[in-house]
């Protein structure tokens, strides 16, 4: 049976921008929990100072996946209709909110830029990001958003 | 479930950022006793640093009973100065070393602080300035070039001693030499760069000439540059003159500046740029005298045992050493300038005391310091509260005309002031 995939709008050559972006910030956001983890253990200053271009460059990437996940959000109207895209969306939005926080947070000079405010915020976007993600490769696997559809559209 | 977690998020990012500590009075903070409000870290620390407008034929403010002249203007950052017996002014262009970016913070940092310093490239020299006998000063001429972040100046004898901001070389001088072109010898080596986070290095001589001081200032706000880095920072070294050997005289000192000995009890005396980012009215800056083998907190803790939460690994044992400084300045003053008056020019009420000179707050939205001010002494003691001398280097609406830096006491009894934003010299006597 043929079938007619939801389509991303922002796209290069039929390959969507937004997940071939999305994995930068979900490994610095990671990432960043991991050193963080390292410097409340070790105090070793470079951890934290790893987690804070961790951070920066996480945030940065996060412009372009946002605004190309809106763009495909928009773009199609069988993308809204599913709980998935809100979820993920929303979701992720709070990711960002907590991650701009973190960066400040972050910017502070030796131990409570990490210990106890930074590590908590890092730990708690990596937990929505599994949600998040999760709901994101739904929209892809299951709902085959943005995947070449078999009649060649 | 997510909306409601949305909101929450925006509302606190808001909250946060809003929300500061009540603003404390700097006269609170001012004295052996300050009033030290809770630490309040921010999400977003304040900054505010006043845009820089020239003095064009305008000076600072001082009170009935002085004057106020320029002695040189349209230098290159210039910084701190010197005395020398027969009278020459000698004046050190200097600014410090290009910081390694660490962090992504840096880069913001960077652009604030050129921002609040002067925007003309520093000599990296000392100048010489010679008064007629009419007190007419001379067009400032080039004493030693080619200096590498020159601050602190001593003469003991015929040896002229300059601090770089990564050793202390010796130069030969005769009276009356209005230029030393041999090269310098290196006494000792100084904690300089790659990062080299507090760069003056400031100098004296004990009173019989044998001994050299040295402030080394952190190479940190507090530590985030990791503890290897502040190896023998921190401090106040002094230097065997005859041999180049140095031991810690005083640590825990963040950033000492102006040492001097006080002339009656002959103590050395220091003025101590404490540490940032624990809120507006945290931590004073202060003034002091400097005990041998004393440690004054820094990193661990403040005013004796008040701990630093942001210092890992904590020492309690040093905390427990820890001694409170004498007279606080209030916060984020940063006094870089320190001369104890013993002349005989200005008024009565200016003798016996100390001259600090206070280059002004960049982290808290109510600007302080950016003036001169005169703390009394009594029997080598600090004895009332600091007084205004020289103000007016703030302009209207957020405006800096000048930031006074180094002092020194010329031959005539003037109190000669660096202000490295407005490129000038001023020097303040007695109304005729």
């Amino acid at each position: 049976m043929p079938r007619d995939n939801p389509r991303s709008t922002a796209s290069i050559g039929g390959h969507p921008l937004h997940a071939m972006l999305a994995p930068i910030p979900i490994t610095c956001f990671i990432a960043t929990f991991i050193t963080d983890l390292v410097y409340w253990r070790t105090a070793v200053i470079l951890w934290a100072d790893m987690s804070d271009w961790l951070l920066t460059v996480g945030l940065l990437v996060s412009i372009l996946v946002v605004l190309a996940g809106l763009i495909d959000f928009l773009g199609d109207r069988r993308i809204r209709a599913h709980r998935a895209a809100w979820i993920h969306g929303l979701g992720n939005g709070l990711v960002i909110i907590l991650s701009i926080i973190n960066g400040f947070i972050h910017t502070r000079d030796a131990y409570t830029s990490v210990v106890p405010t930074g590590v908590i915020l890092s730990g708690l976007v990596v937990l929505i990001l599994a949600v998040t993600a999760w709901n994101g490769a739904s929209l892809v696997y299951r709902h085959g958003v943005g995947v070449r559809s078999e009649d060649g559209q | 479930m997510t909306r409601p977690r949305l909101f929450l998020g925006a509302a606190l990012l808001v909250g946060l950022a809003a929300c500061g500590p009540k603003p404390v009075d700097p006269r609170r903070q001012i004295g052996a006793n300050p009033y030290l409000p809770p630490i309040h870290q921010y999400l977003v620390p304040p900054m505010l640093v006043p845009k820089i407008v020239p003095w064009g034929g305008a000076a600072p403010t001082v009170p009935a009973g002085l004057q106020i002249e320029a002695v040189a203007r349209n230098l290159h950052n210039p910084r701190s100065l010197y005395v020398l017996p027969n009278g020459d002014i000698l004046v050190a262009e200097a600014d410090g070393p290009k910081a390694p970016i660490k962090r992504p913070k840096e880069f913001i940092m960077n652009l604030i602080e050129k921002q609040a310093h002067s925007h003309t490239k520093a000599g990296n020299r000392i100048l010489l300035i010679r008064m007629n006998a009419a007190g007419q000063p001379s067009a400032p001429t080039v004493f030693i070039d080619h200096l590498t972040s020159p601050f602190g100046m001593v003469l003991v004898g015929n040896d002229f001693y300059v601090a770089d901001t990564n050793a202390i070389l010796r130069f030969p001088y005769q009276t009356g030499e209005t230029a030393i072109t041999a090269p310098g010898v290196k006494l000792t080596d100084l904690p300089g760069g790659p990062i080299d986070h507090h760069w003056t290095k400031s100098l004296t001589a004990s009173p019989d000439g044998t001994k050299l001081y040295a402030g080394v200032g952190s190479n940190s706000n507090i530590t985030e540059n990791g503890m290897p880095a502040e190896l023998d920072r921190a401090s106040v070294w002094e230097i065997d003159r005859a041999t180049g050997a140095r031991r810690l005289y005083a640590t825990g000192l963040r950033n000492p500046n102006g040492l001097q000995f006080e002339p009656q009890s002959h103590v050395l005396w220091a003025v101590v740029n404490e540490r940032d980012e624990l809120g507006p009215d945290l931590v004073p800056d202060y003034l002091t005298s400097v005990k041998d083998g004393a440690f004054y907190g820094w990193p661990y803790s403040y005013f004796g045992h008040h701990v630093d939460p942001r210092v890992m690994p904590q020492r309690p044992d040093l905390v427990a050493k820890a001694i409170p400084p004498d007279y606080a300045l209030s916060s984020h003053v940063a006094p870089l300038g320190l001369v104890f008056y013993n002349a005989t020019n200005l008024p009565a009420g200016y003798r016996g005391g100390a001259f600090v000179g206070e280059h002004g707050s960049w982290d808290r939205t109510a600007l302080n310091g950016y003036k001169v001010v005169y703390i009394p002494f009594k029997d080598g003691r600090p004895n009332g509260m600091a007084q205004d001398v020289v103000t007016g280097f703030l302009g209207g609406d957020n405006t800096v005309r000048g930031r006074p830096v180094g002092l020194a006491i010329d031959k005539a009894g003037g109190l000669l002031i660096a202000d490295d934003v407005g490129n000038t010299v001023w020097r303040v006597t007695a109304a005729p």
